[in-house]
């Protein structure tokens, strides 16, 4: 080996310890540890081979936890990008005020979303929450809605927390999209006889496309991790009845300290995150 | 001298010998001798996990300080929320990170924190140090706390137990009465079943809402398992069928009980299903509900004792000073709710010292003034400190109040503690708050009795079995 090879292993060498450390060994470990009985509380730590992915395959509360992370990511994603692609739509163009609109329209994103999550705790409350005393003055009588017990309010209480922090980052990645389609294909089409619809719907829709598909699949997988907003607001209840995988996941690992049950359920959605993920960028390369 | 005579003389003298050696060591204190042996370590630090918020109190501004003053160790606190207490003692054990000596923990984690290897049996230091007879002042309830599997690993610290607390001028109210009588045909007083719990909250809720509601209870997730299982063992259930450890929580009396207490909530003030501890004792400072069922804390504070002192100034002025009734909650068999045994981490590098600490704070004299801060959150547990003439004299109504901690403590139930208890316990939590949500009763506890067998099947049903029963032998785990 030439002196000129031995360089250029030793300058990849500290990139591929640290992906090494950092991700390879992690995961192995996660591996190896999801074949164990381990739970922290007692002694030893026995190879059980798949048991823990056969229990955690018959978890009920895993597919309900699941079920509600899919139903919160596909409400909330699609809401969030109707709303970002109207408030980009309007703020495109040419508004007074824009350059005061948007940088307050951003500020939700900024937060950090356990701060964001308390927030609205607060606005949600039954007895001194500002929204129940809103519709109270609206409706002209006491209003006492329990939003975050009730089921059938707690999960439009969330998904609307999750829309308001949320929209704006959809919102600015289709400005982006917006305004970089040139104009001059618009007063072409508006030559043509296009009316406004037919642009939208015609132009400007196939154009920020890629785009558009991107920022959902960013929001989707975000979505799906989707912990804090749950924590502070539901804590997963009332009962189960908002529980995400995330929560369980945390439940399971950091509450009860079942390592080797938690490893195996990390490895199931790692698996399913992975797949559904590739399974997108396949189709959007596709197109 | 006759052989006799010598022997008899010898006897003597050696009683006399051993009473004298006695009364010596009577007359030092628990506290006095823990703080002549700790003061070799003077100079070092003890690292407690601690509570956060108003229960560190006591040991950032009184206990931590004295400590400091008189054995020259210092008392560093690692406040921690309640729910993260029990992961910050395992995952600091497990990491071997030696951040502890002292732990401030949960007496029906006891099981499970043994079985990860986290506390130092005292016994040890206790024959060394402690005077006979010094841990019989600890009412013998909670005395059953300080041991598992034959060995003591905690001191018991904080009496918990529920509490109901009345409006004493709105029960004596002529016209309430008259009308209460008028409607269900007997005498307005504090309700000792829950169906008259129900028919008196109805009554004041009825006559005087929105301005005042008949009761609270907190019914927010988190703690609302200690209700349900109090009104569950109330009721005559029992967690597990003792032979095949299958969960009994599902029974057709648990099913009952859980309907009931959501049948209560209607009573209550809007909201109710959210609200927590500091909601009611809110609410009853400020004089918006007539009974509340809660911890002994509020008892206090409602009579106007320390709730001007600066920890406390963030609480709502009470509006019921001399109004203050207290009696045994519905049922009459309340539940011992939490409390907190102090403990010494297996990894300390400080044992000795860190139960010197633990000896002396919950001696006889310092834990009397401990309990008695004014912004304490530790609750009178000595029989000492329910005869205590210093307490009984901190409001009028104080000897009734400590009376009924007494007994409360007598009649009281202590909280499931086998290994796995959170697990069962948080099980039960969201069963009780599905029911508050809507869920019917029976599919709930169905539920939540699958999960309490898929934790007995995972730990072990021999195991279990054996922990129950010892657990359910104690003369406080079932109403007696």
């Amino acid at each position: 080996m030439n002196g000129s090879r031995l360089s250029k292993y030793a300058m990849v060498a500290p990139s591929v310890v640290l992906i090494v450390s950092l991700t390879i060994f992690p995961i192995l470990y996660l591996l190896w540890i999801s074949l164990l009985d381990w739970d922290l509380q007692r002694a030893g730590r026995a190879f059980v081979g798949l048991a823990n992915y056969a229990g955690a395959l018959q978890d009920r509360r895993m597919w309900e936890a699941l079920a509600h992370t899919l139903l919160i990511m596909a409400v909330a994603v699609t809401a969030e990008l109707v709303l970002g692609l109207v408030l980009a739509e309007v703020l495109a163009g040419a508004l007074p005020g824009k350059r005061v609109v948007i940088p307050l329209l951003i500020l939700p994103v900024i937060m950090s979303p356990i701060v964001a999550g308390y927030g609205w705790r607060m606005l949600w409350d039954t007895q001194y929450g500002p929204i129940n005393q809103l519709l109270g003055w609206l409706l002209g009588r006491p209003v006492t809605l329990v939003w975050l017990i009730n089921s059938k309010t707690v999960y439009f209480s969330l998904i609307v927390t999750e829309v308001w922090q949320w929209t704006p980052f959809m919102f600015l990645a289709l400005l982006a999209g917006l305004v970089a389609i040139s104009p001059e294909i618009h007063e072409a089409a508006a030559i043509d006889g296009a009316g406004r619809w037919q642009r939208f719907w015609q132009i400007t829709l196939p154009l920020i496309r890629p785009l558009m598909l991107v920022a959902l699949l960013i929001r989707a997988l975000d979505v799906f991790k989707i912990f804090d907003t749950v924590f502070s607001l539901t804590f997963g209840g009332p009962g189960t009845f908002t529980e995400t995988i995330t929560l369980y996941v945390y439940l399971l690992g950091f509450r009860n300290f079942r390592l080797g049950y938690t490893a195996a359920m990390a490895v199931l959605v790692l698996a399913l995150v992975s797949l559904a993920t590739t399974a997108l960028l396949r189709r959007f390369s596709d197109e | 001298m006759s052989r006799t005579m010598r022997s008899f003389i010898l006897i003597l003298a050696m009683t006399l010998v051993g009473f004298g050696w006695t009364a010596a060591c009577h007359a030092q204190s628990a506290a006095d001798i823990a703080v002549k042996a700790a003061q070799k370590y003077s100079g070092t630090t003890l690292r407690v996990i601690w509570e956060a918020g108003l229960q560190a109190q006591d040991p950032l501004t009184f206990s931590g300080p004295e400590w400091k003053r008189l054995t020259g160790i210092t008392l560093q606190v690692v406040e921690t929320p309640f729910p993260e207490i029990f992961s910050k003692i395992v995952t600091a054990h497990l990491g071997g990170s030696r951040d502890f000596d002292v732990i401030s923990y949960v007496p029906a984690w006891q099981a499970d924190l043994v079985a990860a290897g986290a506390l130092e049996p005292l016994d040890p230091f206790l024959d060394k140090y402690m005077p006979r007879g010094s841990l019989d002042d600890i009412h013998p309830t909670y005395r059953q706390w300080l041991n598992w599997k034959g060995k003591t690993y905690g001191v018991f610290d904080d009496g918990d137990v529920f509490v109901m607390y009345y409006r004493r001028d709105l029960f004596a109210e002529p016209a309430n009465r008259a009308a209460f009588r008028a409607k269900y045909g007997q005498d307005l007083v504090p309700p000792r079943t829950w169906a008259d719990w129900d028919k008196v909250c109805g009554f004041f809720t009825e006559k005087y809402k929105p301005t005042l509601y008949g009761c609270a209870i907190q019914r927010t997730e988190g703690q609302d398992y200690f209700w349900t299982e109090e009104a569950m063992r109330n009721n005559g259930v029992r967690f597990f069928d003792p032979q095949t450890m299958k969960a009994q929580i599902n029974s057709p009396a648990a099913v009952r009980t859980l309907t009931e207490m959501v049948n209560a909530n209607k009573n209550m003030p809007p909201g109710v299903e959210k609200w927590g501890f500091i909601e009611v004792f809110s609410a009853w400072m400020a004089g918006k509900v007539a009974m509340i069922v809660t911890w002994p804390p509020p008892g206090r504070w409602s009579e106007g004792y320390g709730n001007r002192v600066e920890q406390l100034k963030w609480l709502p002025e009470t509006k019921v000073i001399g109004k203050v009734g207290y009696a045994l909650p519905p049922g009459g068999h309340p539940e011992l709710a939490a409390a907190f045994n102090l403990g010494v981490s297996v990894e300390s590098a400080n044992k000795e010292a860190a139960y010197l600490f633990i000896q002396w704070a919950t001696s006889k004299e310092t834990s009397l003034k401990r309990v008695m801060l004014p912004f304490a959150l530790r609750d009178p547990y000595r029989l000492s400190h329910y005869a205590s003439k210093e307490y009984r004299a901190l409001w009028p109504h104080a000897p009734e109040y400590l009376d009924t901690l007494k007994s409360g403590a007598e009649k009281g139930l202590l909280d499931l503690a086998i290994p796995g208890a959170r697990e069962y316990e948080e099980a039960l939590d969201r069963a009780t708050v599905a029911v508050y949500a809507g869920t019917p009763a029976k599919e709930a506890l169905d539920k939540a009795a699958a999960e309490w067998d898929q934790v007995t099947q995972r730990i072990g049903v021999d195991k279990q079995r054996q922990a129950y029963q010892e657990w359910a032998s104690k003369p406080n785990a079932y109403p007696h």
